[in-house]
């Protein structure tokens, strides 16, 4: 009687183990956080013009026009390397072919240059998670650090971490002229919509260029 | 299973591997601000689109210019390097008020392509003011042009953002056209061999620099970077957790009443 009972405890044991490991596990693979719904910050303004003699017009260090390669960003454990991405025939941005690579958008301004250099990359993508699963984790100030192909790394830091509507995607706050070198990480977010097979928002990181390395 | 994965692997990676970014260079819409140069009270704005066939699209708004009359604009600056920029009033070495062309050049750099209507867009037409833009009536002036590659200079699209637009014509005695009363005559078209051309014609009256950049080719709608394929994952971990929490539970209590049960029968 005692031994049955001792082994009925110890499958009980066992199963409270296992069921506490599956509920931590399932809290670490919990979707990042993400922001609410948020207005696209308004247009950038530009100079004034009123006076002459300005040597620039623009804010910032500005590097020459240089492909990138790699993307570095400590605070998400990323280290991956860059594809380019161009459009698909309907006019939207292609996306990379697998969860991991990251995409950098080819009809945009190369990452370090003025204006916004444009990188997207999966939220999850064929049952694995995405190298910008936890994208809407970031915070103003971390490091953004692109390698480029003249062995410059440009080294950006996060200004801004938004989720937009897809069907009310803010096309000029994202690709719109800037003064300054930008950087624009973008991901999925929002309620996944099972009949589409897409979800219905993107998470859009923004970010400026701070210095070189 | 790991065969046919390991097979599937090797296209994935050369697809890859094409799909590496090249030295091809980025489509970029680069914006300028034209500022009032010589007090013209003329200013306005330009974008300077480079193509995906090279070719580049410029697109240019001025307001304030002298009326119904014709506005030489030229891309100045040069594909080496050179670090040019907007003058200010002391480039005007003769004290005459104005910053003349020739005194503006070695501030602007010389001219790289001539903002044309139609036909040649080389420096050679620079002073082609039978084909410049003209101002309306109330002194607005809109211009359109794309330029093919094999027109512009090696270098331009790559440069696009070292380049400086200026545009020329002013009215010193504030009378709504050139005349020789104004500035005297143009020495500038002079030394070019055109004589009688008055120099309010050929002064600057804006110089643009680049003041910002956009995407060249904006992508439609949003960008569909997900399948959902793990966003139930924790919502399956947590069940599983929780069944599992709640057999061990059932477990314990089954045993502890038999065991209950039996001992009192036992008595």
């Amino acid at each position: 009687m005692t031994r049955h009972r001792t082994h009925a405890l110890i499958i009980a044991a066992v199963l409270a183990i296992a069921g506490a490991a599956a509920i931590a596990i399932g809290h670490h693979d919990e979707p990042a956080a993400e922001p609410p719904l948020t207005a696209p910050p308004a247009a950038p303004s530009s100079a004034p013009a009123t006076k002459v003699g300005h040597d620039v017009l623009t804010r910032g260090k500005l590097l020459p026009a240089s492909v990138p390669t790699r993307v570095r960003i400590p605070a998400l454990d990323v280290d991956e390397a860059i594809t380019g991405l161009g459009q698909e025939p309907d006019g939207s941005m292609q996306v990379p072919t697998d969860a991991r690579t990251v995409g950098w958008y080819t009809k945009a301004p190369t990452p370090g240059s003025l204006g916004p250099a444009v990188l997207a990359g999966h939220v999850n993508f064929h049952g694995a998670d995405g190298t910008f699963a936890r994208l809407s984790a970031l915070h103003n100030g971390d490091r953004v650090e692109i390698t480029r192909q003249d062995g410059i790394t440009a080294v950006f830091a996060v200004t801004r971490v938004d989720r937009y509507a897809k069907n009310q995607f803010p096309a000029g706050a994202v690709y719109g002229a800037i003064d300054h070198a930008g950087l624009r990480l973008i991901t999925c977010g929002g309620y996944f919509d099972r009949r589409s097979g897409h979800y219905v928002d993107n998470i859009v990181a923004y970010a400026e260029l701070r210095g070189t390395e | 299973m790991r065969f046919p994965r390991t097979l599937l692997t090797v296209p994935v990676a050369a697809a890859l591997l094409l799909a590496t970014p090249t030295a091809a260079l980025a489509d970029e819409s680069v914006h300028v601000k034209l500022l009032e140069l010589n007090n013209s009270g003329a200013s306005g704005n330009a974008t300077l689109t480079a193509l995906d066939n090279g070719d580049l699209k410029i697109s240019i708004r001025s307001t304030g210019l002298v009326p119904n009359s014709s506005h030489a604009q030229h891309l100045h600056g040069s594909a080496t390097g050179m670090d040019f920029h907007c003058p200010d009033m002391s480039a005007d070495t003769n004290g005459n008020g104005y910053v003349s062309t020739e005194e503006g050049m070695p501030v602007y750099g010389d001219i790289f392509v001539s903002l044309t209507t139609k036909g040649d867009t080389s420096k050679a037409s620079g002073l082609a003011v039978d084909r410049m833009p003209i101002a309306d009536a109330k002194g607005n002036l809109s211009y359109d042009r794309t330029i093919a590659s094999a027109d512009l200079p090696k270098g331009t699209v790559e440069h696009l953002k070292d380049l400086h637009i200026v545009e020329h014509g002013v009215d010193a005695n504030s009378n709504d056209k050139y005349d020789l009363d104004g500035l005297g005559e143009s020495t500038l078209a002079k030394s070019a061999g055109l004589s009688g051309i008055p120099e309010e014609a050929t002064d600057p009256a804006t110089c643009g620099m680049v003041s910002g950049a956009a995407v060249g080719s904006v992508p439609v709608g949003g960008v569909a970077t997900g399948d959902g394929s793990t966003r139930d994952r924790a919502a399956a971990w947590y069940g599983a957790g929780g069944l599992a929490l709640l057999a061990a539970l059932g477990i314990v209590v089954v045993t502890r009443r038999r065991s209950y049960v039996l001992s009192r029968a036992q008595r």
